[in-house]
């Protein structure tokens, strides 16, 4: 009886500490969420209004917006899938032909560690010269480095789970190397391809510094670089700036949540299978 | 999805090009928030009178217009036409933008007869030159104000009050020693009669923002008989921060008090060192401050912030109790763009900088007037009650250096500053030579 | 089958020289567009950022570009901002990602076998997928002095309003705290598969036994978890170095140089105010050093060679 008790008040302090944690792991979507939905009137407020008062959409109707999203959909999109077939060739090459081994498979993973400042400087004074600084190509160039050396890792991890017997029958079968990739090991790593083009895209979104440093307006920057210069601006509209926000964060949160079974594996490159 | 992501890209393409298609020149004009919305409204104006001219208007923060531009100018790129510069970068600019002076002599057909420089305001004129180029023509003569609450101080309730607390009728500082005690009368935790939470809105953030606020306190040591004596007048290449000969003047007794008169407001402050204009400008919009330094065009939103009304009652603007800090604002044209799209640029400048331009922005966007005939027009002072306050405070403003260093400094300048008022390095001579030791190094380096 | 292949190998033999020397080039075609990619975006910044990491340039300044030699490097060690940079940097590295791990886990724990399980799992990603500016915008609202919710919460308790980004301790708190909320996500959905992967029978066997929750841990989940505890780590402690946009976004570093990270201040030094490239190449080539060392460590952990098979056969 007694232990019952016991157990029954650890189960209760048990779900007040998880509900708890997530309070306050969601606080800061939540109050983006909130405040995109607040007339201007109830931006600041003391107490603040922890649900909005008199609910609007105006928010949403911001002001030149589009231009960005645009250039986060294009860019995203664009190194998502270009990063699947590279990193898929070059894992082939890797997970069946041994080539280059430990050493060449390190440099991948250490491409994706860099940390972006430190090439953002040689790059812009480089795309000056080649003419890619605001420009598409150019941001995709740049956001290809990370993804492709964690979609490298996280291919070699799905090839090598498909049996190598089915390669060598096909080859046997009189199938060229080619025709191998193409229609036995192709089909068997689309579960593959499609993690490394939802963390791809969520990354690419998500990427600010580069963006930053390599674009400069409606041409090319992305939707986190068009937030980034409001907050230092006379007049923060924080309506407005939290629609946006909420705007920029939806598509990653969607897809991230959707696509969760790939994120454990792309996020580990390949070293924890989920 | 893909397929549709690709349509998507032609069909926005395709868009672009039919649009730039029509316009024989497009501009690419970068600009700072203060003065964005003036320019796209000044833009859509010119556009409607040049339909062979587009103009696309880029806005972007403080910390992004500068190295952007710089970046421009020095890898001679051309991707921005127009741009608006702080006329403290001068220095570092120069190179890259393109003479004025030479090129209107060269093209003076494009100088509309009823243009009159005369009019121009010569300061503000004299900010735009470089080494004797005029790289830049003025377009905002901005510059610090005191804004503080008219019905507040004009209150005989509170008048009554002040009166009794410190033997002396309030009225609106002139000095940042008087500004400490109504500061204070305004403060909740210190009287709890007060009808606003804080006295002052200060922002003392580590950006750019710290370095102009510095000036407001330090001009008034540095501009009286005895720093004149000690440091020789102000060079307006070097500015107040420096001595006549170009040697740093604040680490002295001077410089000190100047962080000490700023610190002793601190207490009567909402989280100074947190705040920037963003934060200041709301706290005393929302009421909660009754006075705060700031530029001139916050007063739009002042004006229409709910809690202000009637504005005409209750927003107060005075001089500087210390002294104010020139704001200003040029727009330059690239040297390296194609000779069409530096004609058409001119131009724009002439139409922004005109007189109907002028009078136009300032009374939509509380943009400064840079011409004299604005700043006399009564309809203009009628329409926005700094106009009348100005021409005194030009007389007295101070000014940041405007050499090629000037950014590097700044940053340097920022971090200590900030450092000292909050206690994590002393405040003391001591750790102002410190600073004007790195100030040294980064003049004598190149 | 083990027949079969045997003699899969047998008949192959005699031509194996000539089909090796065609797949090689094969997979060196596949593996082309990766390794050139790298090489022109990667290699040639690096070693441009190897050069001028030893001259003057400056974009600000005319007539700069010299060679210099070392004094780019001796300076940081006579640069207080520098230091305090790499101060901040180590806090990120010391204090937030301890933390993290330690809730990370800890929720795994809590949220294991319980109704709702997969509900809470859900909930907790979410905030790993936004965007760090994101974070940034909603700090700058919940930690505002006047107006903000942060505040309110203390005010509720009696506790006066803190003035969060005017100290370097609560400013300092502000940033660790945003990148707890982001990442503890990160290290909860690594450990928590490591947490899934544990045989259910040795759990079984050790409840049957009678050992308490703390036994269980110890002696049956933690064995199999620490493995994938050391990858969450290394990669978060790299990943630690980057912090930039929360920071861009709410403190620029201040007051002081309170919050300013190795990543920040070199954007300080390099773009930001002027173009100090010489200077902040330098600055960036000893944060790719650091980065690296962690890398090694990182591939070492993963014990690369076995894990992906990459070991040549025979």
């Amino acid at each position: 009886m007694n232990k019952r008790m016991v157990s029954r008040i650890l189960k209760i302090v048990r779900y007040a500490v998880i509900i708890l944690i997530l309070c306050v792991f969601l606080f800061p979507v939540y109050w983006i969420t909130i405040t995109a939905f607040k007339p201007m009137s109830e931006w600041n407020t003391w107490p603040p209004h922890f649900w909005p008062f008199h609910p609007t959409l105006a928010n949403f109707a911001v002001k030149g917006i589009l231009p960005f999203l645009r250039n986060s959909l294009v860019v995203s999109s664009a190194v998502a899938f270009i990063s699947a077939a590279i990193s898929l060739m070059a894992a082939y090459a890797i997970s069946r032909y041994k080539i280059g081994g430990t050493g060449l498979a390190g440099w991948f993973i250490s491409m994706r560690m860099l940390p972006p400042i430190t090439i953002a400087i040689p790059l812009y004074v480089i795309y000056v010269k080649i003419h890619l600084l605001n420009t598409w190509l150019g941001l995709i160039l740049v956001y290809l480095i990370p993804t492709v050396a964690f979609g490298i890792w996280v291919m070699i991890s799905f090839l090598n789970e498909i049996p190598k017997e089915l390669d060598e029958a096909a080859y046997v079968d009189g199938a060229t190397r080619l025709q191998t990739f193409r229609h036995v090991i192709f089909p068997l790593s689309l579960s593959g391809v499609a993690a490394v083009v939802v963390l791809s895209f969520v990354q690419t979104w998500s990427a600010f510094l580069l963006a930053t440093v390599l674009t400069s307006d409606s041409a090319a920057q992305t939707l986190p670089v068009y937030l980034g210069r409001f907050v230092t601006g006379y007049n923060i509209e924080w309506g407005p700036l939290a629609a946006a926000g909420l705007i920029t964060m939806l598509p990653p949160i969607a897809i991230g949540l959707i696509f969760q079974r790939y994120l454990i594996r792309g996020l580990t490159f390949g070293a924890v299978k989920g | 999805m893909k397929k549709y992501t690709i349509l998507m890209m032609v069909g926005i393409l395709v868009g672009l090009f039919a649009v730039t298609a029509m316009a024989s020149v497009t501009l690419s004009l970068i600009t700072s928030p203060d003065t964005g919305p003036s320019l796209q409204w000044l833009a859509q104006q010119f556009e409607k009178q040049n339909p062979d001219i587009k103009i696309n208007v880029s806005i972007v923060s403080w910390e992004t217009l500068y190295p952007r531009l710089l970046a421009d100018l020095r890898a001679r790129s051309g991707v921005y036409d127009i741009f608006t510069w702080d006329v403290m970068t001068a220095g570092s600019i120069h190179s890259g933008a393109l003479d004025l002076t030479k090129f209107f002599k060269e093209h003076s057909n494009l100088v509309p007869k009823n243009y009159d420089w005369k009019d121009l305001l010569p300061l503000a004129e004299r900010l735009g030159e470089w080494n004797g180029d005029l790289i830049g023509l003025p377009y905002y003569n901005n510059t610090m104000l005191f804004y503080y609450r008219k019905d507040l101080f004009n209150n005989p309730k509170y008048q009554k009050e002040f009166y009794n607390k410190f033997g002396r009728p309030l009225r609106v500082p002139t000095t940042w020693a008087e500004a400490v005690d109504v500061a204070r009368f305004f403060t909740k935790k210190y009287n709890p009669n007060s009808p606003t939470r804080f006295g002052i809105a200060l922002m003392f953030p580590t950006t750019h923002t710290m370095f102009y606020m510095f000036p407001l306190f330090f001009g008034p040591y540095r501009r009286s008989p005895d720093g004149v004596r000690e440091f020789g007048p102000v060079n307006i290449t070097y500015g107040d921060y420096f001595t006549s000969n170009g040697k740093p003047a604040f680490a002295n007794k001077y410089g000190l008090m100047a962080l000490e008169d700023m610190k002793a407001l601190m207490p009567y402050a909402p989280d100074p060192l947190g705040s920037d204009y963003g934060q200041t400008i709301e706290y005393f919009s929302q009421g909660m401050t009754a006075m705060c330094p700031q530029w001139t065009n916050p007063y739009m939103q002042f004006k229409s912030s709910p809690a202000l009304q009637p504005a005409s009652e209750k927003i107060g603007i005075a001089p500087m109790p210390g002294r104010s800090v020139a704001g200003n604002w040029a727009l330059g044209i690239s040297k390296y763009i194609p000779l069409k799209k530096q004609i058409a640029a001119a131009k724009f400048l002439l139409f922004a900088t005109s007189k109907w331009a002028t009078l136009h922005v300032l009374e939509k966007f509380g943009i400064a007037p840079i011409r004299e005939s604005v700043l006399d027009n009564p309809e203009a002072q009628k329409a926005i009650p700094w106009v009348k306050a100005l021409p005194a405070i030009y007389q007295t403003e101070t000014f940041r250096p405007r050499i090629p260093q000037e950014p590097q400094l700044e940053s340097i300048t920022d971090v200590y500053f900030s450092e000292m008022l909050s206690g994590k390095i002393p405040m003391t001579i001591e750790s102002l030579k410190k600073l004007a030791q790195k100030w040294e190094k980064v003049l004598s380096s190149k | 089958m083990e027949e079969s292949t045997i003699a899969l190998e047998n008949k192959n033999k005699p031509v194996k020289n000539s089909v090796r020397a065609h797949d090689r080039r094969i997979a060196i075609l596949f593996i082309l567009p990766a390794v050139i990619l790298f090489l022109v975006m990667a290699i040639y910044p690096f070693i441009y950022m190897i050069y001028t990491s030893f001259t003057n340039l400056n974009l600000s300044m005319s007539g700069t570009g010299q060679f210099i030699g070392l004094s780019n490097y001796f300076e940081i060690f006579h640069d207080p901002l520098a230091l305090g940079s790499i101060w901040f940097s180590a806090m990120v590295l010391l204090i937030a990602v301890p933390i993290e791990m330690v809730i990370g886990i800890m929720f795994g724990l809590l949220i294991r076998g319980i109704k709702g399980e997969r509900v809470f799992r859900l909930l907790f990603l979410i905030s790993m997928m936004i965007p760090g500016i994101v974070f940034g915008i909603s700090a700058q609202m919940i930690f505002n002095y006047l107006f903000g919710s942060a505040n309110y919460f203390l005010s509720l308790f009696g506790i006066s309003e803190i003035a969060w980004f005017g100290h370097a301790a609560t400013a300092q708190f502000v940033i660790l705290f945003l990148d707890v909320i982001q990442w503890t996500p990160f290290i909860f959905l690594i450990t928590y598969a490591g947490l899934l992967s544990v045989p259910q029978d040795l759990i079984d066997a050790a409840k049957v036994d009678g050992a308490s929750r703390w036994q269980l841990f110890a002696n049956v989940e933690f064995p199999t978890l620490k493995s994938f505890i050391y990858i969450a780590l290394i990669i978060r402690l790299i990943d630690a170095l980057k912090i930039f946009g929360k920071i861009y976004m709410t403190t620029w570093g201040g007051p002081g140089m309170a919050t300013s990270s190795w990543s920040f201040y070199i954007y300080k030094v390099g773009v930001s105010y002027g173009w100090d490239i010489g200077y902040a190449s330098a600055l960036a080539l000893i944060l790719l050093i650091a980065s690296a060392v962690l890398v090694n460590l990182l591939i070492k952990v993963l014990n690369l060679g076995e894990t992906l098979e990459l070991r040549k056969e025979g």
